[in-house]
Parts: structure tokens; sequence; C-alpha cells
């Protein structure tokens, strides 16, 4: 009896490969509208299996075997060199995508084209409570010992260091030690004063009133305002960080054609409106932007402007050895 | 005779050998080399990721670990025991009684620890209760602290500690209480120098059965404690994850199977014979 | 001190089933937040229309099912090839298992897998979690089955080989049917631990091999969601009533 299970279930993983047309997309939770993904399926006459994630780590854990049976996944910017370099991605061909041209040309970086297509965009900032006065401007704000208890930063070394860093005037991509070390000092001394590090949890303790500062994401707290009208939320003066969502096909992917139409679809002006507009994200396809409801286009939190912007600055991807002392300045912050 | 016996065994084996100790083999041969540029391992083959375990950095996780582990399993004991000693006592209801502690341990770990947090937060059930009852005017800060994760820790573990302790219990030799008795002993003396040691194999087994788990817990510190706290199970999940160093977590891991393989040595050998 | 125990017992029980029932209750609140705003069952309607939920569960049954089977058979014929002659190794290895934090055999499962693939061109999906689940399954069967047979008494399959009985018949007809009250909880412990794990899963499963746990930790990570508890309630009342039915049935 043991024998016929084993036997079944070898079968099983022949099976799978020769089934229909099946497109696996791996994305960020909220990030298509509730219609998208039906649409494509039946536009194309093919079913897509759709999943989600919450971090980076997390994608890539599953992805890097090579064989973990996505199609498309959504790395944020830095994080496709280092995928590229494992050998992960395949490059894209330009023809299957003709919608590229939607673009918003701010978001084409440099050594990103080849590989990825930018998909939404968000950057770090402060979301609080307006009982709180005064209202935050900074990130020393959340240094302020009067809000103990009350205040969280993000669960992420590379957000934390990088708010840290700019308090103190520095570019939050620095390498240089000495630099390094001082934003961890800052962000000891900040540690007594937090309620955790917490992601995209903290939004309900943000609505309820546990929270009444927090780091977050600029997507994640339109969500938190949306529930409550009484937040706020804020670029720091000193300075934040953008990230950039892309799509990207993996290399092991049997389905090339199909997984370029799925991003060539993502980026047709409407699709990506309806996903902003329903899901509260900040889209990079220009074209989309004249189709955006008046509540999400106008939005100072979602689409700040070019004056908040230029306060922006985008994270890099570190060498191994500035990535092995950043991660060794967290555990030393985690374990204090 | 050495046919069957093979037939019984080789199942067991193949899945030991290819899903137990091959992967194990990998973990060490992953500790010996080098992360590579963006993630992965590679050559070269290296015992600098042992070296980098002696970092003062690392020994004070371990002590916090170790504490927090021995918080949570000194309180399932306290709370366990007399809870066994009552069960063992109670006859036709025992398996009644029993399947009452196990059935929380039946619902999943992540529900309970859910529940938890649903209880501790600020805006939580006992802060809520708390405040109506005008005993505090303000929320206690019950959630993301290191209580929170080991009362976490206990509320996940303590049928483990149970039911050790219940098997002790039920095989004790009623007569000996009885003997301590004709002897002038009060119940609580007789509970303290004759009941105490004789279930000290299952308390060995229930410390076994509670520490050994939280040590490595990552789930109940990472949702309980806020991330403010890292224990070895968090460390060794983040060389995994964001830090994306393999061989340093490989040979973080093999140091921690060395301690946990260390501390049955020494709480079991006793019942090592009767175990194996 | 005799009368202060089952007050005592009383709590403990209480401190272990309250949280559980707060959720479960709460399960039935209109409102997403901790204050009661009425009863309803609108969170049991999205949860019973929440197609990725669903097949997470379907997915999680299954594996769940598939391993215990697996997993009790070849513990139970371990366990018993172990009674006969120990091999140190063997049994070793399986309470190494049982101990190792399953960070770790997660991560070596993963290595095993990836280094595998790169030969074999699989993929990882249920059949790798599958096998995954009964290896830790099967460590907790032989514990279970071997605790059994220490009590056993091996005289009676001497006297049954005495009489002219195969070695496989002595097995079949003599300690089996005494093993199978230890063989029912093993395959109970086997199936609770398959269907709840989560660290394990999270790190070998596939494209097609989202479990319930898994729906579950990302629903839980996201924030406070009343369908963790509708789903929670499900989970409890489901397996109280396996409990009690199993109960009656050993009974009769």
């Amino acid at each position: 009896m043991r024998r016929r299970v084993f036997a079944a279930s070898l079968a099983g993983l022949g099976c799978g490969r020769s089934r229909q047309s099946r497109l696996n997309v791996f994305n960020w939770s909220a990030y298509v509208a509730p219609e998208t993904v039906p649409n494509f399926e039946r536009e194309f006459g093919v079913k897509v299996r759709y999943s989600i994630y919450e971090s980076n780590e997390e994608m890539l854990a599953r992805v890097f075997s090579g064989n973990s049976g996505w199609d498309v996944v959504f790395p944020t910017h830095y994080m496709v060199p280092p995928m590229r370099e494992q050998g992960l991605l395949v490059a894209l061909d330009p023809a299957q995508l003709p919608n590229r041209k939607h673009l918003d040309p701010a978001f084409v970086r440099p050594g990103l084209t080849e590989y990825a297509v930018p998909y939404m965009w968000n950057a770090t900032g402060i979301v609080f409570n307006k009982k709180l006065q005064p209202t935050p401007e900074s990130w020393a704000d959340l240094w302020r010992p009067a809000l103990r208890g009350k205040i969280t930063m993000l669960d992420d070394p590379a957000e934390v260091l990088a708010a840290a860093l700019r308090k103190l005037g520095l570019s939050l991509n620095s390498r240089n030690p000495d630099e390094l070390r001082a934003a961890q000092r800052e962000a000891l001394r900040q540690k007594p004063l937090l309620r955790a590090y917490l992601n995209s949890e903290v939004r309900d303790q943000v609505v309820a009133g546990d929270v009444m500062a927090a780091q977050l994401w600029s997507t994640t707290a339109q969500q938190a305002i949306d529930a409550a009208p009484h937040l706020g939320f804020v670029y720091p003066r000193e300075g934040f960080p953008v990230n950039l969502d892309c799509a990207v096909i993996l290399r092991e992917s049997p389905r090339q054609e199909l997984a370029h139409a799925w991003i060539n679809y993502l980026l047709r002006p409407d699709v990506s409106a309806r996903v902003a507009d329903s899901m509260r994200t900040a889209t990079a396809n220009l074209a989309a932007r004249p189709l955006l409801g008046a509540g999400t286009r106008d939005n100072g939190t979602l689409y700040p402007s070019a004056e908040v912007m230029a306060r922006a600055e985008w994270f890099e991807t570190m060498t191994p050895e500035v990535q092995r002392l950043r991660d060794r300045l967290w555990t030393e912050i985690k374990s204090a | 005779m050495m046919r069957l016996r093979a037939f019984f065994l080789l199942p067991a084996w193949a899945f030991t050998l290819l899903l137990f100790l091959a992967p194990m083999g990998i973990i060490v041969v992953y500790s010996l080399q080098t992360k590579g540029v963006y993630g992965g391992v590679g050559e070269p083959w290296t015992v600098e990721n042992y070296v980098r375990l002696f970092d003062p950095l690392y020994g004070v996780i371990l002590l916090r670990s170790f504490a927090m582990a021995g918080a949570a399993t000194f309180g399932c004991l306290v709370l366990a025991f007399p809870l066994a000693l009552y069960i063992s006592r109670s006859g036709t209801r025992k398996t009644l009684l029993l399947n009452l502690v196990m059935l929380p341990f039946w619902t999943s770990f992540l529900v309970r620890t859910y529940a938890w947090m649903f209880l501790l937060r600020d805006t939580g059930l006992i802060n809520s209760m708390l405040l109506g009852m005008g005993l505090i005017s303000e929320p206690l800060p019950l959630l993301y602290n290191d209580g929170a994760v080991v009362v976490g820790l206990i509320y996940g573990y303590l049928p483990f500690a149970v039911l050790p302790l219940y098997s002790n219990l039920e095989r004790l030799d009623k007569g000996l209480l009885e003997a301590a008795a004709d002897l002038g002993a009060k119940p609580w003396e007789a509970m303290l120098h004759v009941v105490l040691p004789l279930t000290a194999p299952g308390m060995r087994a229930a410390c076994v059965l509670v520490f050994i788990p939280s040590l490595g817990a990552y789930l109940t510190p990472d949702l309980l404690g806020g991330g403010k706290s890292m224990m070895i199970g968090n460390l060794v999940q983040n060389q995994f994850t964001s830090a994306r160093d393999w061989p340093f977590g490989a040979a973080l891991s093999l140091a921690l199977m060395a301690v946990v393989m260390l501390l049955l040595w020494a709480l079991l050998r006793r019942d090592c014979e009767e175990m194996l | 001190m005799k009368r202060l125990l089952p007050l005592y017992v009383i709590a403990i029980y209480a401190f272990l089933h309250v949280p559980l029932l707060i959720l479960c209750g709460f399960s039935f609140n209109s409102s997403k937040f901790t204050v009661w705003e009425g009863f309803s069952l609108v969170w049991y309607e999205a949860m019973w229309n929440d197609g990725v939920l669903a097949e997470a569960t379907w997915n999680s049954l299954v594996i769940a099912v598939v391993s215990t089977v697996v997993a009790t058979a070849v513990g139970t014929l371990g366990a018993y090839g172990l009674w006969k002659k120990n091999s140190r190794l063997l049994s070793g290895s399986m309470y190494l298992s049982l101990v190792t934090p399953e960070i770790i055999t997660g991560i070596a499962m993963l290595a095993t897998f990836q280094w595998a693939f790169r030969y074999l061109h699989l993929q990882l999906g249920m059949t790798t979690v599958i096998f995954a689940h009964v290896t830790f399954s099967m460590a907790y069967v032989l514990l279970v089955v071997m605790a059994r047979l220490r009590t056993a008494d091996p005289a009676l399959e001497e006297a049954a080989l005495d009489l002219g009985a195969t070695e496989w018949q002595a097995f079949r007809l003599v300690t089996l049917p005494m093993l199978k009250p230890g063989i029912a909880a093993a395959a109970l412990l086997a199936f609770t631990v398959s269907f709840d794990d989560y660290v394990i899963t999270a790190l070998v499963a596939g494209v097609d091999s989202e479990t319930l746990p898994m729906v579950l930790y990302a629903m839980a990570r996201r924030g406070a969601n009343p369908v963790v508890s509708a789903i929670s309630t499900v989970i409890f009342v489901g397996l109280g009533l396996l409990i009690v039915v199993s109960e009656r049935l050993q009974k009769t």
C-alpha cells in the first residue's frame, strides 16, 4: 500500500508540468484590483495562480532555488541586481512589451530596464495621529521622549538605518562604517522609546490609537488614513527612501511569452489606474495618471509634489562587506 | 529474521537518511563555505563562520534565549505539576481531562499566539476590562515585551509539560504515600520528600519537551515580542532570509544543535537506556 | 490544600481555553474591533467565499492525510523493528530530529531539495511538502509506538512463534492488534503536527502548495483580522468534535 502511494506521488510530480497553461504570479499583497486577474484570464484564455508575499526576503527565499515554479515576481528595485547576478532573471523582450512607453521616465532607472519593468512605487515616511501636537515633520520627531511607548519603526534594517542616517544628515546608502555606527547609536538611543518594530501590522494599531506615530510606507499609511481620517502622513524634512516594485520574469519560467503578455497587460494605463485607485497605490505609469480618480491623483501621500520628491533618495544595492556590517549593526540593535 | 527486520526498518531508514541525515550533512558542508556575493554559497572553504560564533554578541543572544526558555520551562513545570497530580488521581475522567489539556494544542499554534495578541493589545480585552473597571487609567503595555513572549511560550508548551508529569505520577505506587503517612509524615511532607523526588524523571522529560523547543522558538518572539528582542531562533531565521548568509546561518544552526544535544545528554543520560 | 487543588485546576483550564474561547466569541462580532457591536456571521461568510482560503485548507487536508498515512505506517514498522533489535543510529537520529528547531530542519530540507533539483529537474510542490511532513511526523509516531511497545510482553510473540506462526504472522496477529490504540494516538498526533505546521512548510512549499497555516500567518501579519478568528473557531470546534467522536469510538 505504501508502494502505491509512493508511485502515485511520483506520477504527480511529472503530471504537474503537462497541465493546462497556467501563469504563476507572485506579488505583494494588495497590488491588484479585484478584477485585474479575472479580466486577464478572460482576455487571454488562461488561468492565473496569484499568490502574495509581505517581504522581499520571503519572495527571494522561495525563488532562490531556481525551481520554485513562479513565472513573474515583483522585487523591489534594489533586489533586481542581486537576482540578476544569481542568474534568476531573464532579459525582457522589448518587442513583447510595447506598453512600456507609458511609463514615467522618472522611474526608468539605469541598470533596471533590461530585466525589470517598474510597477508601483512607494516611499517611507511618518504616519501620525493628528492629536499629536506639534505634528511630526522630521525623523527627529520619532525620537521624542514624550512619545515613549507610542512609536514604532519598521522591522527592516535598511529602513531603520535610513531614518537614522537621514536624521544625522547622511546619505541613507552610506557605506562608511563610522557613519553607519553613528546611525546605529541613534537607533539604540531610540529603542527604549519604541513600542515595537512592526511592518504593515501596525496599521490597525495606528487606527486604534495604540500607536501615535509610526515609520510606515506611504501606501500602507494611506490605507490607514482611509480607515481613520484623524491620521496624517508626512514625508520627513531630512529626506526619505523611495522603493520601486518592479515586475521581472524568472529564468526558470516555461511560459515566457505569457509572462510578457501579463506584464504588458499590467502596463495598460486603464489597468494600472484601476489598481492604483482601488488599492490606493502609487503607479509608475505616467499615462495612467490622468485616468486616476481625483481622490487618488491629488493625494499628497501617494503622489507627493516635485518639491517633496526632491528630498527623496533611492535605495541602492549594497556590496557584500557593507551588507555584512549593516546586518551586524542590526543584530546588535535587535539584541540590545 | 534479518530480511524481515530489514523490511521493517527500510522505509524509516530511507526517510531518515534522505530527509534528515543528508540535509544535516549539507548544512555541515554549507557551514564550511563562504557566502556568495548576493546570497547562496560557494568556495572557498573556511572555518571563519565558526570563528564568528565566538563573538560576544551571539553569546548575549544565546544567554537571553536561555533565560527566556528557562523562565518558560519553570513556569510550565510549576503550573503543570498540580494539574498533572489532579488528573492522575481522577480515575475515570482521566482521558477526558487529558484531552481537554491537549485540545488547545490541537488548534493551530499560530491561532493560539494570535489569541494572545488579541488579549494583550492596548485595545485588547484585558486592558479594556481593566480600564472599564476603573483599575487603571491608561492601558498597560502588556504586549511586545519579553514577558509577553514568556507567557506565549508557556501557553504553547504547557501541554508538553503536563503529559510526562502525568505519565510519571500515574505510575507512582500509592502504597508509598500510605507508608509515609503511617510513619507520621504530614501530607505536604510526603509530597516534598516522597512524591517530588520520584517524579524527577517526569520533570526532566518535561524540561526537555519545553526548554528545547522554546530555545529554538521564532514565531512567538516574532509575533509577541514586537521584534525588539532577538532570540537564537530569530537570529538563525535572519541569516537565512534578510542577511542571506547561509554559511553563517548553518554554523549557527549546528552550534545550536550541539547545545541541544548537550542538554539532552545532561538531562536524560540516566533515562537513556529507557528512552533508546 | 486538598480543597485548593480543584480550584487551581479550574483556573488552569481557564488559562488554557479562555483565550481561544474569546477569539471564537469575537469571530461573531459584527465589528472588526474589540468592542462588541452585535452578533453577525459576516466573517464566516467572508471566510466561506475566500477562494484562496478554500484551496489552502484543501491542500492542508490532503497533505495531512497522506503524510499521516505514510508516517504512521513507516513509523510503526520502524518502531517494531527497533523494538526487536535496537539501532542506536536510527533511534538517535529520530530523537534528534524531534528536538532540532524547525527552522533548521526546514532550511536543511530546502537545501537538499535545491541540490537534488539541480540534477533531477523537479519543482517544489505538494510532493516536497509531503516528504518533509512524513519525515518529521514519523519521529512522533515512533516515539508514541515505542512507548507503547515498551509495555508489551515479548513472551506473547515468542509463544506464537513456538506454536508455528511465521514472524510476519506473529507481528500481524499478535503484536499489531495490541498496538492499535497506540497507533491511533500516533496517527492523531501525526495529523495534528502536519496540519498545524508552518515553518517547515513555508520553506519547502511550491506554487501549488499553499497551506492553511501559511495563509493564516500572512493574514495575521497584515493586522487584526476577524476572518482569522472565524477560521480558528471552525478548527477549534472541528477538532473538538473529532476528539469527542474518537473518544466514543474507543469506548465501543
